[in-house]
């Protein structure tokens, strides 16, 4: 049986367009010295290191010999883990195995990226070169071809995308490390920007950031004398899909990974009814349309009734179930950070860190992870061990 | 602050992709016969294209070669407003340009392509296409052009 | 971005692609400075770990053994020792040098740590390790770490 686990410390950095006052190494290392700061911990605490970056969107192999030492790697052990968007998630996960398994006691995991040093989108369209790249749709086109079908199938509108929109920027505000914050944003506006491939406009879509995002585990024993109030890994659950759109039926309506995701994670935490077991949500949400599309796919309402949730604030700030306190992927997006950074945030609601985005009384978190086509990690943690 | 430097690395690289028995057969097919061949799964049944050695649902190896048709349905669309370049030509495509998932007659996986329909209004989800293919054929997916609506 | 050689293909048994690409990389702060000040003084410099008091160079926002942030520069070089090197015969597409050359790791006098570089003006069947060696600066420079252009020999390990 695995051992338990728990989250002792979170560092971020602030996320931003360009930070070029920082190479790589040093970027993951101011995260890494935030974490280690808010755990109490020195780096000859740390047992071992996982780093979570996609290489290819900055065209330099080797991240983790580059920057590793920048997460305290030097003489310890350092894994590296690319999966598209769930890099972050898939590294926070194998963090959590390093130390559920029992060989580690305290693991760092730090996921980031510089996407203003890369070419993003050409590397996105570095998939299979046997077939995918000839008819590349990109990251744009390829949810919109999907949307289209959410929209046709469950009546989703632009309107709602468009509040999701509203709810992340304006969350953000609240959010000191947030890349897009937009205090005024209105539905309106949102629905007036330029049109990038149908339905999906500029506001709809996350930005590409620059940043890093660090968090510790510690092992039960461990935890229970270095954090106040750790946030305790309840479950864990990554399920990957086949490789070309096309074999995706319905992809965003019928997600049938994060579904089975979804299942496992509320089985292995005991939970029925995540609308009412679950406190905060922070989820993986690269375009406004995708959030609806996984309120439904996690359960969070019934088939169809999506754009309900978000038509009647449930999932606002003081609703009954805040869905991205943090501003969400579609405010900061270092791809290889993104994922923890939702396992991060949602820690950081458990300790009752979040000052100003703080949800109030949160037992039970929920972190997912989204990538590639359809894969889907989800992590659920809690204030209890019990 | 002093001044911030930026080191700019000019990359030139080559690759050169094994296509593997399955996707060679595809290749040779489409550009010698004009035709697009799907495989079948024996558990599942499944039709896939591009053909390749495994269904990853069932975890099986496939060897049952289907003709599919240069026909289908839209399961999905979109109007891009973007610039991309072309990867046959080089050329940027000019905007507004359409894209569709398609399920070609006979099989049973979607594929991805270039739509002539740009006007929203005329676009929607079960209008029957026609692929439109170029002069000279390669052999990859793109000798086709673009898919237009028949109906 | 230019994708050349996608849809060329004739052969069955493989897909050509190309990628060209310029990526361009923030140094940060403390490279920054290491940089500007070989381009503007023919100048290099080391940082200093406040604990353990090692000087890294090239110059480095921490020390990875201390985790720290270094404070003090200190001035390195330009003389040091070879401390190891190797000759390269066999040509490859992103070598800097034609073959025959060699790559020399040298520790700088004032420097705690090593770093490769290149070798110039001297035969190759000449090369041993501990040679005392003197950097060159380029006549152009840049910001990198090619406004060294080479280590040579001193006019004392030529006798």
């Amino acid at each position: 049986m695995p051992r338990r686990v728990a989250i002792i410390g979170t560092g971020q950095t602030k996320y931003s367009k360009e930070r070029n006052d920082v190479n790589q190494m040093e970027l993951v290392y101011k995260a890494t010295t935030k974490a280690l700061d808010d755990a109490e911990l020195k780096v000859s605490d740390l047992d071992a290191i996982v780093l979570g970056n996609m290489e290819l969107f900055e065209g330099r192999a080797l991240p983790e010999m580059w920057c590793g030492e920048g997460a305290g790697g030097y003489l310890k052990s350092v894994t590296k883990i690319a999966t598209g968007g769930t890099s972050g998630s898939s590294a926070a996960i194998a963090g959590f195995y390093q130390v559920a398994s029992g060989v580690f006691d305290i693991v760092v995991v730090v996921g980031w990226e510089k996407h203003s040093e890369g070419h993003t989108q050409t590397a996105m369209a570095m998939v299979d070169p046997l077939w995918d790249r000839h008819v590349a749709s990109g990251a744009v086109g390829n949810f919109a071809l999907s949307i289209s079908q959410l929209m046709a199938g469950r009546g989703i509108t632009e309107e709602q995308a468009a509040k999701v929109t509203v709810k992340a920027r304006r969350n953000a505000c609240r959010n000191p490390y947030a890349h897009l914050q937009m205090p005024d944003i209105t539905v309106e506006e949102v629905l007036s920007s330029r049109m990038l491939a149908h339905p999906v406009r500029l506001l709809d879509m996350c930005p590409q950031s620059d940043g890093a995002c660090a968090i510790i585990y510690a092992s039960e024993e461990r935890a229970r004398t270095a954090c106040r109030r750790p946030a305790w890994v309840k479950a864990v659950a990554t399920r990957h899909e086949q490789p070309y759109l096309g074999d995706i039926e319905n992809r965003l309506i019928i997600m049938r990974t994060l579904r089975a995701a979804a299942k496992e994670a509320y089985r292995q935490a005991g939970i029925s009814q995540p609308l009412r077991d679950l406190n905060v949500a922070e989820i993986y949400e690269p375009v406004s349309y995708a959030e609806l599309a996984w309120y439904e796919a996690l359960g969070f309402c019934d088939e169809g009734e999506a754009g309900k949730l978000i038509d009647e604030g449930i999932t606002e700030m003081g609703g009954q179930l805040p869905v991205n306190p943090s501003g969400g992927v579609l405010c900061s997006n270092p791809v290889g950070a993104s994922g923890v950074i939702r396992v991060a945030e949602a820690a950081i609601q458990i300790m009752g860190k979040g000052e100003e985005r703080q949800v109030p009384g949160v037992k039970t978190a929920l972190a997912h992870g989204y990538g590639v086509y359809a894969w889907a990690d989800v992590m659920i943690l809690s204030s209890e061990l019990g | 602050m002093n001044e911030l430097i930026n080191i700019e690395i000019p990359m030139a690289l080559r690759w050169q992709f094994g296509t593997g028995r399955h996707f060679s057969r595809f290749i040779q097919t489409l550009r010698n016969e004009g035709k697009i061949l799907g495989i079948r799964c024996p558990q599942c049944q499944r039709v896939y294209i591009p053909p390749r050695l495994i269904c990853g649902n069932c975890y099986r190896e496939m060897a049952e070669w289907v003709d599919v048709k240069d026909t289908g349905v839209i399961q999905g669309y979109t109007v891009y407003y973007h610039p991309i370049l072309d990867p046959v030509t080089g050329e940027p495509r000019p905007i507004p340009y359409g894209m569709a998932l398609i399920k070609l007659d006979g099989a049973d996986t979607t594929i991805n392509h270039y739509l002539s329909e740009t006007d929203l209004a005329k676009l929607r989800i079960g209008l029957k296409v026609r692929a439109v293919w170029r002069s000279q054929r390669r052999g990859f997916i793109s000798d086709i052009s673009h898919f237009e609506v028949i109906q | 971005m230019r994708e050349t050689e996608l849809g060329k293909a004739t052969s069955e048994r493989f897909v050509p692609i190309e990628v060209r690409l310029t990526l361009s990389y923030a140094a940060g702060e403390t490279a920054s400075t290491f940089f500007t000040t070989l381009r503007d003084h023919c100048r290099i410099m080391g940082t200093k770990c406040p604990q353990c008091g090692q000087v890294l160079v090239p110059a480095r926002q921490f020390c990875p053994k201390c985790f720290m942030t270094t404070t003090d520069w200190v001035e390195v070089g330009p003389r040091g020792n070879l401390i190891s090197h190797t000759v390269v015969y066999h040509h490859g597409p992103h070598q800097p040098r034609t073959v025959p050359f060699a790559y020399g790791i040298i520790r700088l006098d004032r420097a705690d740590t090593n770093f490769v570089h290149l070798l110039g003006e001297c035969e190759i069947d000449t090369i041993h390790n501990g040679m005392r060696l003197e950097a060159v600066f380029a006549n152009n420079r840049g910001a990198g770490i090619l406004d060294i252009a080479y280590f040579r020999p001193t006019e004392e390990a030529m006798l």
